[in-house]
């Protein structure tokens, strides 16, 4: 190195300090060659972070959130849901008739719709898509809409039939991009769906269609400027970068690396929402499904959960607007009922629930026999089916990135004498333990209850639904009044006569508290304010615009 | 001779590699969980996952798939990855280059600023220069990588805006050729400096600690006393005969280098093969797990036999029988 010999002369201090700068000088000149900040200089090309590579693209094929947050966008269902009432709208399918009391559901679909290799779409490919794939690799479509046995055929190239034996009221809610999006049959059919290289070079009827990708670093998307709806998308095009760590994703939204995050971390909410050229944007539909309620499941199996006296006691010294505080930050709102409030005509708005009231917990403990001691903890004394002297002490298990909600709800319980041990495990294990060994007291789940109760919220008490499948019905609960509720319900059309079923399993179920339903939580996503326009759906930059 | 010594070296990495495999196969499967849920999301039926655990024989018993699978890596088939449904060797590979590029620079740069260092620090020992450079590298070598990450990307990315602040190229890209080659090192540039400042420690301390036993050696003395510059002095006869216990850290670094990668790789969204093996052993995707276990054992074997004949080069007294 020319340097080190340059240095053979002048004083040893001098050297030592020249030398320094001299090696260091080159490197920093280099470094400062591409020293230009990235900066809001995209134009029309929407930035987006996603948190991990999605594998493959293929939303016919798994549930999971990371392959529906990216890849919903290249494809179309055969509605859309507006986001206010849930109510289907025309997408592939221009409009549709329900006949026989919802046994058979006629869909009449646009004539005009291209897949992105320029091959015309039809009933075909509709039909392929949900009896090859859809109701067999899809989880939720085929343990709702699979279970229904529909006969699905196509009557001529752009008309559909779905015909079932017994009335089917969810239907039009299951038809959306997340829950059915239409694959292209001429690339699928004879192929193994798990196992096609298409998965990864996707083709679909969406807004913007696949570019390219590069494993666990980006993918790139451009406009499908044959797309069906008239002047979208306005975008050029779509870049979703994979960043992990949800504290970088933050700072690369603040630099202007990238334009929109899909979940900003709680603390960092409030902070986001004050600077200038950012938006936060509330949303009840996240990557892993939509109108989520944080729930916490009682072990009924056995004692002493499985008294419900113990489980309101649980209910009063729960103080469920501080979750809302400390671990949503404001984002979401006290769960009022079992059923969410994003599903208007099943949510029950006037059930009375257990409020916070720590002097009636304590009172409640003491009249099972739950006694404290001196140093606070309780002891069965004279607790059925508990030996005498037993201490208060239950698990309760989460998965880590909710341990903020664990720890809260210790310290609540700790205050009226009722310990809890956390159980922290990684989702694939939580599975596990929770629902196939039924190894715990108490688990904590994010229960999405979806568009239609029938999607996300009858898993949750049905008799049928204990065990061995994940996030299935946690407690344990059979009753069979409500079993036979939901079954009428979900073989009813008529709106008026399911909001009055529903509304009868919440004040059923609220009176047996299987569940604490703790808060609903809302997405809170973030953009910079050069791009506008965003849609609440898994096709949110459909209608995006980006300037500057 | 020499041919004779490393083909017994190169047959030694099989068992080896192959034993590392063996365990690395049953503790994955001793740990609990279950990858079905990865590979086909939540809110299936029981039946539903039934059918997906069979279709990736996830039910056989557990000595029939070890035994499945060896045979298998023996032909050089390392199986599919479950949750991408792609081969595990081309979802390997697409990673190499990025970690390479890397873990690579970052031991280059450890061992520079470490012999660097190590030298300055020689020079006048126990002196103030000395202490400082102690207290610095022992500071990074003892702090975490993940911390250290955090604030260089506030810092110098966030703050000052020298770097990217993650990734490994601009998401709206240079052209090809030379600015895009430039863009790829700014992005480099911070992830490599915390990869290595873990490692400056070692090098350095090994290096001061040789040269001052050099530098009290006849062998300097005599040097010194033919006239030769101090500089002369320390590089030319103090310093490589005190590189050989820094030749050895260097081979033991790579695997020390490849563990501190995963979380420098999650830090900076750098795309390589740390974070590929912590998105699969989250979601249990053992053939991917196991791929990864795999590479790494080669490369931490590999780079102990290339470690043993640098000595040789080094030190010609050394000889392999």
């Amino acid at each position: 190195m020319p340097t080190s010999r340059s240095s053979r002369s002048g004083s040893a201090d001098h050297r030592g300090r020249s030398a320094w700068i001299r090696r260091f000088a080159p490197l920093g000149a280099l470094v400062c060659l591409a020293c230009v900040r990235g900066g809001d200089d995209r134009g029309r090309i929407l930035v987006v972070a996603i948190d991990s590579d999605p594998g493959h693209l293929n939303p016919g094929i798994t549930t999971s959130g990371g392959t529906h947050t990216a890849a919903e966008l290249l494809y179309n269902g055969l509605v859309e849901l507006d986001p206010l009432d849930l109510s289907p709208v025309p997408e592939l399918a221009e409009r549709w008739t329900v006949d026989d009391e919802g046994r058979r559901y006629t869909f009449y679909l646009r004539e005009d719709v291209r897949w992105h290799d320029g091959e015309p779409f039809s009933a075909h490919d509709v039909v392929y898509s949900f009896t090859e794939v859809l109701l067999r690799f899809h989880a939720r479509t085929r343990a709702s809409l699979g279970a229904a046995s529909p006969e699905i055929v196509a009557l001529d190239e752009h008309t559909v039939e779905f015909r079932f034996s017994d009335p089917y009221a969810p239907l039009l809610q299951q038809l959306n991009v997340t829950e059915a999006p239409i694959l292209p049959r001429h690339l699928y059919e004879g192929t193994d769906p798990l196992r096609n290289p298409v998965n990864f070079a996707p083709v679909g009827t969406g807004p913007f269609r696949f570019v390219s990708s590069r494993s666990d670093e980006e993918l790139r998307y451009a406009a499908n400027r044959a797309y069906f709806k008239e002047g979208l998308p306005e975008l050029d095009a779509v870049i979703y970068r994979v960043i992990p760590d949800p504290g970088s994703q933050v700072l690369a939204l603040e630099a202007g690396e990238v334009d929109w995050l899909f979940a900003v971390p709680g603390p960092d909410i409030e902070r986001v929402a004050r600077l200038p050229n950012l938006e936060i944007l509330r949303s009840p539909i996240g990557p892993g499904g939509s109108n989520c309620v944080t729930t916490i499941g009682f072990n009924l199996d056995a004692a002493p959960l499985d008294d419900r006296r113990l489980r309101e006691a649980i209910w009063h010294a729960l103080d469920r607007d501080a979750f809302l505080e400390r671990v949503l930050f404001g984002g979401g709102r006290v769960a009022r009922a079992p059923i969410a409030s994003g599903i208007p005509f099943a949510h029950h708005d006037g059930l009375e629930l257990p409020r916070h009231d720590r002097a009636r917990a304590r009172a409640l403990l003491a009249e099972i026999g739950w006694v404290a001691e001196g140093d606070g903890r309780r002891v069965a004394r004279g607790v059925a089916g508990t030996a005498d002297g037993t201490s208060l002490s239950l698990s309760f298990h989460h998965f880590p990135s909710q341990s903020a909600y664990a720890e809260l709800v210790r310290a609540q319980l700790a205050s009226v004498g009722i310990e809890i041990r956390l159980v922290t495990l990684e989702p694939p294990v939580f599975v596990e333990v929770v629902f196939r060994e039924r190894d715990f007291d108490t688990a904590i789940v994010s229960y999405c209850n979806g568009t239609d109760p029938e999607i996300g919220v009858r898993r949750q008490y049905d008799s049928a639904m204990i065990g061995p499948v994940p996030f299935s019905n946690t407690a344990g609960y059979s009753n069979a009044a409500v079993d036979s509720l939901f079954h009428r319900a979900g073989t009813t059309v008529d709106p008026g006569e399911r909001t009055r079923l529903y509304r009868q399993i919440q004040e059923i179920v609220a009176r047996d508290l299987p569940y604490v339903w703790l808060v609903e939580s809302l997405n809170a996503r973030a953009h910079r304010t050069r791009c506008s326009g965003f849609g609440p759906s898994g096709h949110f930059a459909e209608t995006a615009r980006c300037e500057g | 001779m020499k041919v004779g010594y490393v083909g017994r070296r190169l047959l030694q990495v099989v068992p080896t590699v192959l034993g590392i495999l063996l365990v690395g196969f049953a503790l994955v499967h001793i740990a609990p969980g279950d990858p079905v849920l990865a590979l086909a999301g939540e809110h299936g039926d029981a039946e539903y996952y039934e059918f997906m655990r069979d279709r990736f024989g996830l039910d056989e018993a557990l000595p029939a798939r070890t035994l499945t699978y060896l045979s298998r890596v023996l032909r050089g088939d390392l199986g599919v990855s479950y949750v991408q449904g792609r081969p595990v060797r081309d979802v390997i590979a697409a990673r190499v280059p990025a970690t390479l590029l890397l873990t690579g620079t970052a031991l280059v740069l450890s061992t520079l600023v470490g012999l660097l260092l190590g030298a300055l620090a020689a020079r006048q020992p126990h002196g103030g220069r000395d202490a400082v450079i102690t207290m610095a590298t022992l500071g990074l070598f003892a702090a975490p990588v993940f911390w250290i990450g955090q604030l260089a990307i506030v810092v110098a990315a966030f703050h000052l805006g020298w770097f990217p602040v993650q990734g490994m190229r601009s998401a709206v890209e240079s052209a090809a050729g030379l600015p895009a080659t430039l863009d790829v090192l700014h992005h480099l540039a911070l992830p490599a400096f915390v990869l290595a400042s873990q490692e400056v420690a070692a090098v350095s301390r090994l290096t001061r600690q040789g040269l001052l036993t050099e530098l009290g050696s006849p062998h300097v003395r005599t040097a010194r006393a033919k006239g030769l510059s101090e500089t002369r002095v320390l590089v030319r006869h103090a310093l490589r005969r005190a590189l050989l216990p820094v030749v050895t850290v260097v081979g033991s670094r790579v695997g020390h280098l490849l563990a501190g990668t995963v979380v420098v790789e999650v830090v900076f969204a750098w795309p390589g093969l740390g974070r590929l093996l912590i998105t699969s052993v989250q979601a249990r995707d053992m053939p991917i797990i196991l791929g990864t276990f795999f590479l790494v054992a080669i490369s931490v074997v590999v780079a102990n036999l290339l470690t043993d004949l640098a000595y040789r080069a080094i030190d010609p007294r050394i000889r392999y029988e």
